[in-house]
């Protein structure tokens, strides 16, 4: 993070202009660091060119530890370790245990997909994150411009670059 | 019996019979255990003290497993040589209560009694029991006994009280005083001899014994028909038809267990065996004989001279003897009664429980004109079990009033209460200057003596009995006194300047009356221990021929006639005995007083049982209170009943509540009504009241505690399947139902369709058959269950709450009118008919191999057993009441509360709150804390027992000697227990044949499985019509 | 989904700018709390006092405090669980499937009533305790290793399935529910002005910055939990049912419960949003956010479900009709005409007939008759658990055992702990947590506006 320090914010008021301002704003070269907004803005991901999220697998991939996770427990239990005569039926009928199967699948499934999502999204209670404009959780969207990565233009050139393509305002917010 | 196979030899030296044994045979054991507290070094205080200790502890080790800490846990410092820690010992012993006999054995375990099994060798109870002597082991660790003599209601020695009574008697008796031994049935020839000392010391001295309910009628009927003033003995098994007037041989009346067993041995069916008894029942309440009757006709009290006079004009025209002349009174079924015993004469039987001596001369001159007389009715060796002459003690009152009478001993029993007169014998009292009482609790008779000297309670006392002539019985104390009492024999002893103990004084009587009567035995030694051993010894009966009938019918009739009318209006009223509670002289027994009565299912009261109409012209409801008049006497207030089978215009009442003095559980429990019973110029006691009764409903009810509240079994065959004989001869099969279920490859039986397949069990399956028609319904199995598995009794309220605790029950079908009709509809069959036919069916955990109730246990604490039986892990238990709820028989109860150790129930629930009633707890069983779930276990304690022992003797286990108190309890032998994998085993030779036949499972449609057989209820009438 | 909010009234009305809704919600959050508040928190607080004493006593002293006998083994125990269980599945419901249907009138009402789903099952769940005899045994329900070996639970028991069921749905749905709080925490904490509450919101927020990035996760993990949500819902009241479905009492043991169970817990379920909605709406004037609209939706919804569990009781008479078993037949007469026929007729006329006046659009349209009708449903839902539970069970195969249930005065205070329980908790989610989804109502509120405008 040390690189990024100072940033050039532009504020947009409405979403649509938003998403026509990151077209044109890429469209001159410029590499947009990122775009915070009150909620969740359809189309926002593919005019930035984010790729598809991987979550989904990750929820595959845990419902299936959670069904296996549950049909080894039932046949051990009351299959293996412990096996009791229970009204008359088999140690471990299959019919008996598909409820709890698929309890476990969702349970296990939805908890790992969280637990994921806040990891690599870096959320966690007491998180000290680095706020752009405060704005930006109640009715503004802010599109934040790294000057140092973008260094060979200058400020003035990509304030113009946010002016024109429908910013509200432009700020310049450094870090230290 | 499994008990049969158990050795009940006092330990070696009784075989050999050493001479130091023979010392110490009256005592628990003969070595001294140095325990000892009171500084008293005589070995006696300290082995009760220990021994008492010894009881503490145990139970208190039982209660462990309820959390409870183990208090008084005593080892033993040197072990008694017949006792072995959790190994029980059985004594044989002799239940006696007034006339009521029984012989028993005695279960103890670490030297307390725990439970009362019958004795097989009895030649009379044949190992059956009954309710009360069931219960009667928990009379002897009731805290409400007296725990030593009282003079003047202030505690004494008996050395005091002694010199008090000689001085005061040898006063009388030196002024040629008078002297009264009053007491109910006397059937112990050794007592009678102590009371013959006694008498011999004092002149004065005459014995006057009466009884509560009394066949007095039945011997002044002998004494004028064949000059002999005896009861005489019956045999109910010879009888191919049986015709009853009011008589509850089944229930109540003169020796219940031994017709019991003699009754269902004509009722039993089965490949070889089709045919069976005919009963007739004409009675005005529905009695428990009455419900098992085949035909049963409802008549007035006021009729029954005038029906049994018709009876015998009937047989007398089929005799060609001269009729009496009566009014003519046409009752249902009579004659078809008269033709079926002219058909079986000589094997017929006529009784009847009329308290009206000429109706008994007219019977007897029934079955003299049947030639019964030698064949089911032997007068030449009667039966002792009824001697009470109301006479004498109606005589006694009048001389006492008189001021007559100087002083008077009641031994063990209690006329103030429970003598039409007592009120009058309370006045007369207070003109006698002397009066005792033997009563081993401060009763209401009790309570107006000067001395009490109170008595064992028969576990601890040694006597012997002689029920029928030639039957004697032993009884050997099984735990050394647990108070300060003294056996009333002694006392009498003591009192006549003998100091010879009673035990002694027993010993003496049979070695010069009873050993002579032998030849087996050369040594009386032998003989003795052989008979404390067997606990009975009888000698072959006499033949001699039966005395001819004398009777004066012709008075007979007359007194009828005068007596009775043939139809009337007005509304009557009839006192009667109930199974449990009897005359009430065990009424503080929890137990019996919530054991559900076999026909009303009304626990904890008694009440004003009414047939439908009358209730309905009484304008009262169930429970709803009815205050019945009988003129010159108190009104009595208790709640209505409305009992099927009752007779229109009568109402009956049950004798032996309403105690005042008896204890906690009992006082004022229903209301007396002794005092009701109408007492005629020559003192015959009669119970039916037909003159002077006005009911009246007054404001307030107070429900009654049943434990059933439906009353018919709605058509539903699956649960309730019977037949009439002739069609059973047809067809074996007849009356069972055969469930199928529509499949796609057309019906299936139930059995056939299941998704898995099942459980083998291949070393043991224990198994149950129970046979609907040998049981009648007596319930002594209930108490049986509930004294071996320490089942705890709930209160009124809770029986209320529908919460009563019994693992078993016997269920009471009552049949609806709606039954014959193809297109009744659910209202009319829950309807009960107007006189029902009845069917028991005792229901207990069906042990079903698919049970529902363990499917649905969240933490497995209800599993089956890999010998197929249906376990309950108490402690794993968190009470969802899932399994309950799911159990389609309903027999799984609830610890709604902590029973044990709580306040709220230590009244009641005398066996688990209070460390002497906890010494009837039996050790093998958990008591169950609260908020799990309990049900019958099959006894399980009793199958691993048995495993055990023959896993010792390194064989399997022999077929009787695994019981379940249930069936060992029963007088019928309608309950058979065993392991259907042992093709030696009484149930498997049953089912092998019956499961083709007569046996079928409870609702086997759901097919659950049950181990449970139950045989088909079959009745000997005709076809019913619609 | 532009085309039909297009022919819709608009969701949001009053011309509601983004900024508006922040200040709009926030502000109740951020004030003081009222005196209607305090007034209703303190009757609730009173409420769940009386409920924990009775509930202490039926502990203490044993179930027998209750009016249970051996023949009826469960009543209201089981009733209320059922219940609650049953209103439990509204919120879960609107926020899964209608999120996967694209319903966009659902976000005005989803956060509360995924609130009122998770506070639910908490009293539901808090019945699962009381009605154990042992319930300081409670735990080994679970399949923990435990000092007596190898000793587990029974998985072929449909009660174990429940604990697996009820488990899952509430931590799922509280995720779920907690997931959705957390962009609208991050706004309060954003305009928080004190210490305090900046701790508290920050903390809760999670750090979120609404970074496009974390939104574009975030929608992918709604949506996917939406879709694991939603056969979760439907499973929950299909395995309660088999507690009853695979028994074989006469009336419990029936094919047709599971649907029959989860139509009606939708139906509980969307009446008790509906009183609860209604209330807030009032208190917090929201007006402009819960419309006549979403009323109307949702009246349209217990319509349907209504008629389907009218359907399913008549379903039930055919059956036991058709299947020719004599206790099963016995069983539905005694409902309607045995001891017990007043319940039964209660909730036919609470459940069946009142919700078809909501045909009506007069009736579907006016506040105070939905209100009414909406807690009207909810008794008859009531009744019905009852029926299906007390009936079934006083009268089943053997005669002998019949018995009667009579409530006692601790079966209604346990009852009423859990609606003390209930509230309590709902007063403060109310006055403490955005009770509206902030950021979900300004996702649409671009498109309703300009509704407005081209009309």
């Amino acid at each position: 993070m040390e690189k990024e320090k100072s940033f050039l914010l532009g504020v947009f008021e409405d979403e649509d202009v938003l998403l026509h301002s990151i077209k044109d704003v890429r469209s001159t070269g410029v590499k947009i660091h990122e775009v915070f907004s009150p909620f969740p803005v359809h189309g926002l991901d593919e005019a930035l060119g984010y790729k598809r999220s991987r979550l989904p697998i990750a929820a595959f991939l845990f419902g299936m530890m959670g069904t296996s996770l549950a049909l080894f427990m039932m046949y051990w239990m009351n299959g293996y370790d412990w096996p009791m005569i229970i009204g008359g039926k088999p140690y471990s009928p299959l019919p008996t245990f598909i409820p709890i199967t698929f309890e476990a699948t969702v349970l296990i499934s939805s908890f790992g997909m969280v637990t994921t999502f806040l990891l690599v999204c870096n959320l966690k209670p007491y998180g000290k994150p680095r706020i752009f404009d405060i704005r930006s959780t109640d009715d503004k969207h802010v599109m934040t411009v790294d000057l140092v990565v973008n260094n060979k233009r200058s400020v003035e050139e990509l304030s113009k670059i946010l002016k024109d393509s429908g910013a509200s305002e432009i700020i310049r917010k450094d870090f230290n | 019996m499994s008990d049969n196979n158990k050795k009940y030899w006092k330990g070696l030296e009784q075989l050999s019979n050493d001479t130091e044994f023979i010392k110490n045979a009256d005592r628990e054991f003969s070595e001294f255990l140095p325990i000892d507290e009171s500084g008293n070094t005589s070995g006696e205080t300290g082995r009760r003290d220990f021994l008492k200790f010894m009881g503490f502890g145990i139970a208190a080790a039982s209660l462990a497993a309820c959390e409870a800490p183990v208090k008084k846990a005593i080892p033993y410092l040197n072990k008694p040589e017949e006792i072995d820690p959790s190994v029980a010992n059985f004594y044989a012993s002799t239940y006696t209560d007034g006339g009521e006999y029984c012989s028993i054995l005695v279960k103890t375990r670490e030297g307390r009694p725990i439970k009362i099994e019958g004795n097989a060798l009895s030649g009379i109870t044949k190992g059956g029991t009954s309710a009360r002597v069931q219960a009667s082991v928990l009379s002897l660790y009731d805290k409400e006994r007296l725990q030593g003599p009282l003079a003047n209601k202030n505690k004494t020695s008996w050395d005091a009280l002694d010199q008090k009574i000689l001085a005061e008697l040898q006063n009388i008796s030196s002024r040629g005083g008078q002297i009264r031994i009053v007491s109910n049935t006397i059937i112990s020839p050794s007592t009678k001899n102590a009371i013959a000392a006694f008498a011999s010391k004092y002149p004065g001295t005459q014995l006057v014994q009466y009884d509560p309910n009394s066949s007095y009628a039945l011997i002044e009927a002998n004494r004028l028909s064949f000059g002999s003033a005896v009861v005489p003995s019956f045999d109910f098994g010879k009888a191919n038809t049986v015709v009853s007037f009011g008589a509850d041989f089944l229930g109540t009346w003169i020796s219940e267990i031994e017709y019991n067993k003699q009754y269902s041995k004509t009722r039993k069916l089965g490949p070889n065996k089709k045919e069976m008894s005919r009963h007739y029942h004409f009675e005005s309440i529905l009695s428990l004989t009455g419900s098992n009757a085949d035909y049963r006709t409802p008549i007035k009290p006021s009729q029954e001279g005038l029906v049994v006079a018709q009876l015998y004009n009937l047989l007398s025209a089929k005799a060609g003897r001269t009729s009496i002349s009566t009014a003519k009174t046409e009752v249902k079924y009579l004659t078809e009664a008269a033709n079926d015993l002219w058909n079986s004469r000589g094997k017929s039987l006529v009784v009847s429980g009329s308290k009206d001596v000429s109706v008994q001369i007219l019977i007897n001159a029934i079955n003299d004109l049947l030639g019964n007389y030698g064949s089911t009715i032997d007068i030449t060796n009667p039966s002792f079990q009824k001697q009470g002459s109301d006479l004498a003690m109606f005589n006694l009152i009048k001389e006492a009033s008189a001021g007559q009478v100087n002083a008077v001993i009641f031994y063990n029993c209690n006329p103030v209460y429970d003598h039409p007169k007592g009120k009058d014998l309370e006045a007369s009292l207070s003109k006698v200057s002397l009066k005792i009482s033997t009563s081993p609790r401060l009763d209401e008779t009790a309570n107006i003596v000067n001395y009490v000297a109170p008595d064992h309670h028969y576990l601890e006392s040694w006597n012997d009995a002689e029920p029928k002539r030639g039957f004697y019985s032993l009884g050997q104390p099984a735990i050394s006194p647990l108070f300060k009492t003294r056996q009333t024999q002694e006392s009498l002893l003591r009192w006549s300047g003998n100091a010879e103990s009673y035990y002694d004084f027993v010993r003496n009587f049979w070695k010069t009356n009873l050993f002579p009567k032998q030849s087996t035995h050369t040594d009386f030694d032998i003989f003795w221990d052989r008979s404390l051993h067997d606990g009975v010894f009888e000698v072959p009966s006499v033949a001699g021929t039966q005395p001819s009938f004398g009777g004066d019918l012709a008075y007979a009739a007359n007194s009828i006639n005068k007596n009775y009318k043939p139809a009337s209006p007005e509304i009557e009223l009839v006192l009667y005995e109930k199974v449990g509670i009897g005359t009430g002289s065990q009424a503080n027994n929890p137990w019996l007083q919530e054991f559900p009565d076999p026909i009303s299912k009304a626990t904890w009261d008694n009440y004003f049982a009414v047939s439908k109409s009358l209730s309905d012209k009484l304008d009262v409801k169930q429970g709803d209170l009815l205050k019945v008049t009988v003129k010159g006497k108190e009104p009595v207030t208790l709640p209505v009943l409305v009992q099927p089978g009752a007779q229109k215009e009568t109402i009956s009442v049950a004798i032996g509540y309403g105690r005042t003095s008896a204890g906690k559980v009992a006082n004022n429990v229903g209301a007396n009504v002794y005092p009701w019973a109408v007492v005629d110029s020559n003192g015959t006691i009669s119970f039916n009241i037909t003159e002077g009764i006005s009911a009246e409903k007054v404001s307030g009810s107070r429900p009654l505690a049943q434990t059933q509240t439906h009353e018919t079994f709605m058509g539903r065959e699956s649960i309730i399947q019977e037949t009439i004989l002739s069609k059973y001869k047809q067809n074996p099969q007849s009356g069972r139902y055969f469930p199928q279920i529509s499949t796609s490859e057309g019906k299936k039986r139930p059995e056939d369709l299941t998704m898995w397949n099942v459980h083998k069990y291949n070393n043991h399956h224990w198994m149950m058959a129970i046979d609907l028609n040998s049981c009648t319904g007596c319930s002594a199995c209930v108490i049986s269950c509930q004294a071996e598995n320490n089942i705890p009794v709930v209160g009124r309220e809770e029986v209320l709450r529908r919460r009563e605790m019994h693992w078993l029950r016997i269920d009471r079908y009552y049949s609806s009118d709606a039954d014959l009709k193809d297109d009744a509809t659910f209202k009319e069959l829950e309807i009960a008919s107007e006189n029902p036919q009845i069917v028991f069916q005792p229901m207990l955990c069906q042990q079903c191999n698919n049970a529902p109730c363990e499917t649905v246990c969240p933490v497995n604490a209800t599993t089956h057993s890999t010998e197929g039986l249906n376990q309950m892990a108490y402690n794993r238990c968190i009470g969802t009441r899932y399994c309950a709820n799911n159990c389609p028989y309903k027999v799984r109860r609830f610890n709604w509360f902590k029973y044990h150790d709580n306040k709220q129930f230590s009244d009641v629930n005398i066996s688990m709150n209070d460390q002497l009633g906890k010494m009837v707890l039996n050790p093998d069983v958990t008591v169950r804390s609260r908020g799990v779930m309990e049900k019958c276990s099959f006894c399980v304690q009793r199958i691993q027992e048995g495993k055990l022992t023959a896993k010792k003797e390194g064989r399997r286990p022999i077929d009787g000697e695994i019981v379940t108190a249930c069936a060992s309890a029963c007088p019928s032998d309608a309950i058979v227990f065993g392991d259907i994998n042992d093709p030696e085993s009484a149930v498997f030779k049953l089912l092998e044949t019956e499961v083709a036949e007569r046996a079928y499972n409870v609702i086997g449609e759901i097919n659950t499985r049950p181990n449970i057989y139950y045989l088909t209820k079959i009745r000997n009438k005709e076809e019913a019509k619609a | 989904m532009q085309v039909t909010s297009a022919i819709r009234e608009p969701l949001v009305t009053g011309g509601k700018s983004v900024n508006d809704v922040t200040n709009d919600i926030c502000r109740r959050v951020e004030e003081k709390p009222t005196k209607l508040w305090f007034i209703a928190f303190g009757i609730s607080l009173i409420t769940l006092a009386f409920g924990t004493y009775c509930l202490y006593r039926t502990w203490w002293d044993g179930i027998g405090m209750w009016g249970l006998n051996k023949t009826v083994g469960w009543a209201w125990d089981i009733t209320n669980f059922v219940w609650w269980v049953g209103i439990g599945h509204a919120g879960t419901l609107i926020s899964a499937i209608l999120l996967l249907f694209r319903q966009k009138w659902r976000t005005s009402i989803n956060r509360a009533a995924e609130a009122m789903t998770i506070f639910a099952v908490l009293c539901a769940a808090s019945f699962v305790l009381m009605h154990m005899g042992r319930p300081w045994v409670a735990h080994w329900a679970l399949p923990l290793p435990n000092n007596y070996g190898d000793l587990w639970v029974n998985f072929k028991s449909p009660l174990v399935w429940d604990v697996f069921a009820i488990s899952t749905y509430l931590s799922v749905s509280l995720v779920f529910w907690y997931l959705g709080l957390v962009p609208d925490f991050a706004t309060i904490r954003d305009r928080a002005t004190n210490k305090f509450s900046k701790f508290f919101y920050g903390t809760l927020s999670l750090g979120w910055i609404g970074s496009a990035k974390h939104w574009q996760r975030y929608e992918s993990v709604s949506l996917i939990l939406a879709g694991l949500s939603t056969p979760l819902v439907l499973s929950v009241h299909t395995i309660v049912s088999m507690d009853f479905a695979t028994s074989v009492i006469p009336g419990w043991h029936t094919t047709i419960f599971p649907p029959y169970f989860v139509a009606g817990a939708i139906f509980s379920g969307f009446a008790m949003v509906l009183t609860l909605m209604l209330v807030v709406r009032k208190v917090y004037k929201l007006e402009n956010y819960i419309t006549i609209e979403h009323i109307e939706m949702m009246n349209i919804i217990i319509i349907v479900t209504g008629s389907i569990v009218g359907i399913a009781y008549i379903t039930e008479f055919f059956i036991a009709w058709y299947s020719g078993v004599e206790y099963e037949q016995y069983a539905f007469i005694n409902r309607m005409t045995g001891p017990y026929y007043w319940a039964y007729w209660s909730m036919m006329t609470c459940n069946v007939l009142s919700p078809q006046l909501l045909w009506i659009k007069k009736i579907r349209t006016s506040i105070v008759a939905t209100f009414i009708l909406s807690i009207v449903v909810n008794i008859g839902m009531w009744f019905e658990r009852f029926v299906i539970i007390v009936t079934s069970l006083h009268r089943d195969y053997l005669p002998s055992s019949w018995a009667m249930f009579f409530p006692s005065f601790y079966d209604i205070g346990d009852y009423i702990f859990s609606f003390g329980l209930f509230f309590t908790l709902f007063f403060l989610f109310a006055k403490y947590f955005p009770v509206i989804n902030m950021a979900e109502i300004k996702a649409i509120i671009k498109s309703s506006s300009s509704q407005k405008g081209k009309k």
